[in-house]
């Protein structure tokens, strides 16, 4: 008995010592990364991939911290992780409009010493759009990690009820709407909605409109050029769908996701959104329009004349972080054709690699991807500069105010005039 | 004897400032310390988003700008009218909820309750609730106005509705801490006064004139200071429920600050910004305080 007990405690004594030691050698090989994305990029997939590299890789675990759900709102928290230069994130999600500001204000770690040799020739896997967006003064801000652009979503089975085809100018879409809103009757359906809540997404709200008249924010020589018909085009567009009430009263309070819960939830004819609402609507338990969507290009004022905002997220290296190879390893790892493909079938994410769009299985997940790789390739750029910021800030805040009425639109390109020729000279 | 008491006044004395170092040592590195590189810094062209301009010295350049931006100013007035309209709002709905609270009750505790929790509950949390309240297509009051037959409004994207929103939404937080401030001072109202004026036959109105009022004087314009204070700060409540739209029609001078200093990384002129508002509450408290100093003085004869 006496015996039996010193055996069985040397026992539990040597496997705790085994077991303390086996801990230890671990924690010395352990590293863990932190990764910040935000809540509307689908931390779900994001933690699934994090999941398969942490097998493959061992010794590495990944932390997936969630952000806020506008690009602003990560921005915000973001500007403040990194002015105090903590360490405590590694791998960071960025907006397409980010890398330059990120360059200028040294958040980022240059990539190229990482990149090696092989610089150019990773690079040139990209579409030409993102592989511009990331190198800024010749150096590698970021990694491409998926891609995105505005398109119109649509009622299929309501407009084929009402012989409506899909609208390929905004006049078409506002007869459309007119039309199919007089017929089915119902209160709670709505138009068309873009972002108009003072969000990121309402510059592009004032932006696609400009371009597709043919404007643009700076001429040739980079100097501000609000002074012409186009620049007035969008104010007389939304201010036309507000009158006819294609467009909901309350549009200056809808921000991006809003507008995508709206046509979830059966109550919104035409969206203009990005690319991940496809796979909501398709998958999620409460949609109420699952197969009965469409994605088409966004209109323009003429059929062949047509724009649309470039998007996407980028994969930045915390110039702060402490384990930068280690990150830089996973963040290679996400920025690859295989994540891409993943990405694009789990959360219809657009590829940023060419050839991924053609893949049988995403086609088979997202069959509108066939026409959406000529509008991602010709999608256009938000001003880039490294006050982009403040740019946005005078763009969205007085499209708000315009779409709320508390300014008329001569007083909201005025005030944009006034601000933004202290940022564009 | 005068030696000895002398010296043991001086060990008391070392000893005192031995234990007020800390504190003197806390206060300088988290309150002096910042006050002072905020005033440098002023002074200073230093945008976190063009680090190759070098912060330089541009001496009145940014106190010069403030004085020429529009927006400053309407931030101010806008700032104002929050004060103006939410101080005495939240004082006088806070006098109600403390007589309320001061009656003899036989179960306080939900009383208590209920002027606690407004109090106690974070700024940022009220506002997003009442976000919720005043939203145009799920907002409960829409939904009540739809109810009794009127049309809805469009609380949130139209300037006047939306700084009587948010007015609401503050009069609501901050009147607790009003009515617990008041609640404290009804209860050190003797009695015995009531009593009296019982016995002479005061109604209850001419009882709440002539001893509650001017006995709570203190307490209210303890309540009225602090209220102020905060009114002047107002961030919290007009961020989450309109961040300052539609346009800026509802923005408020620290929510100016913050959207210089950390959306357009802008430390200089947001700086320069912050200086001015601290001045400009610097002289509001004095006033007040300079107030109540002569009070009580005033009120004894």
């Amino acid at each position: 008995m006496k015996k039996r007990t010193f055996l069985s405690l040397s026992a539990s004594l040597a496997l705790g010592l085994a077991m303390s030691v086996s801990t230890a050698s671990i924690s010395v090989a352990q590293t863990t990364l932190r990764i910040f994305t935000g809540g509307q990029q689908r931390p779900d997939v994001m933690r699934k991939i994090a999941d398969d590299y942490e097998k493959r890789t061992p010794g590495v675990k990944i932390e997936v911290e969630v952000g806020g759900a506008t690009s602003e709102q990560q921005q915000q928290y973001l500007n403040t992780v990194l002015a105090s230069k903590d360490s405590a994130l590694d791998v960071i999600l960025i907006d397409v409009i980010r890398p330059a500001q990120w360059a200028a204000a040294q958040w980022a770690e240059p990539l190229d010493a990482f990149l090696g040799a092989d610089k150019d020739k990773i690079m040139a896997r990209y579409l030409p759009a993102y592989r511009e967006a990331n190198i800024v003064g010749g150096k590698v801000i970021a990694l491409p990690y998926f891609a995105d652009a505005q398109f119109l979503y649509y009622r299929k089975d309501l407009l084929e009820k009402h012989g409506v085809q899909p609208p390929k100018t905004w006049a078409e879409l506002q007869a459309g709407a007119e039309k199919v809103m007089k017929a089915e009757g119902n209160p709670n359906l709505s138009g068309f909605q873009t972002a108009g809540a003072p969000i990121e997404g309402t510059v592009c709200t004032y932006l696609v409109p400009m371009w597709g008249a043919g404007g643009a924010l700076t001429n040739a020589q980079g100097q501000l050029a609000l002074n012409t018909a186009e620049a007035r085009r969008p104010f007389q567009l939304w201010a036309d769908m507000k009158a006819a009430n294609v467009t909901p009263p309350n549009l200056a309070e809808i921000p991006t996701d809003r507008i995508r819960q709206n046509f979830q939830a059966g109550n919104l004819l035409f969206a203009m959104n990005w690319g991940y609402v496809w796979q909501r609507t398709q998958n999620d338990a409460d949609s109420q329009i699952k197969d009965k969507v469409g994605v088409v290009p966004l209109p323009g004022f003429t059929a062949d004349k047509a724009a649309t905002c470039i998007g996407g997220w980028q994969l930045a290296i915390s110039a702060f972080s402490k384990n930068k190879k280690a990150a830089f390893d996973f963040a290679m790892y996400l920025s690859s054709p295989e994540v891409a493909k993943a990405q694009a079938i789990a959360a219809s994410h657009l590829p940023v690699f060419p050839e991924v769009y053609t893949d049988p299985d995403v086609l088979k997940a997202n069959p509108w991807f066939a026409q959406a790789l000529p509008v991602v390739q010709t999608a256009r750029s938000r001003p880039v500069s490294p006050a982009y910021p403040r740019v946005s800030e005078v763009i969205r805040t007085n499209m708000n105010a315009f779409l709320a009425g508390a300014k008329t639109a001569d007083a909201a390109l005025a005030d944009m005039t006034r601000d933004l020729s202290q940022v564009i000279r | 004897m005068t030696a000895k008491l002398s010296s043991l006044e001086r060990s008391e004395r070392r000893l005192g400032i031995a234990l007020l170092a800390p504190a003197f040592a806390l206060l300088a590195g988290v309150v002096l310390y910042p006050i002072y590189n905020l005033i440098r810094m002023s002074f200073s062209e230093n945008k976190l988003t063009e680090p190759w301009l070098a912060k330089p010295w541009i001496g009145f350049e940014n106190y010069a700008k403030a004085m020429g931006d529009e927006r400053l100013w309407e931030a101010t007035w806008h700032t104002l009218l929050y004060v103006i309209v939410t101080v005495p709002g939240a004082v006088a709905l806070g006098l109600g909820l403390a007589l309320l609270a001061n009656q003899p009750f036989r179960v306080k505790w939900p009383v208590r309750l209920g002027l606690l929790l407004p109090w106690a509950l974070p700024l940022v949390f009220a506002g997003l609730i009442f976000r919720w309240f005043f939203e145009y297509q799920q907002g409960l009051v829409n939904n009540a106005l739809i109810w009794i037959g009127l049309s809805p409004v469009n609380w949130l994207t139209q300037e006047g509705p939306a700084f009587f929103a948010i007015c609401v939404a503050i009069i609501w937080k901050t009147s607790s801490f009003a009515a617990l401030v008041l609640l404290a001072g009804l209860q050190t109202i003797p009695k015995s006064l009531y009593e009296a004026a019982e016995v002479d036959g005061a109604s209850k109105w001419q009882q709440f004139w002539e001893i509650t009022l001017p006995m709570l004087k203190p307490a209210i314009i303890v309540a009225l200071i602090f209220r102020t204070i905060t009114a002047i700060q107002t961030f919290d409540i007009p961020k989450a429920m309109t961040d300052g739209g539609p346009g800026n029609a509802t923005e408020t001078l620290a929510m100016y600050i913050h959207k210089t200093t950390i959306d357009s990384l802008d430390f200089g002129y947001g700086s320069t910004l912050a200086v001015l508002m601290f001045i400009a509450s610097a002289i509001l408290t004095s006033i007040y305080l300079r107030h109540t100093r002569r009070d009580p003085s005033a009120g004894r004869h």
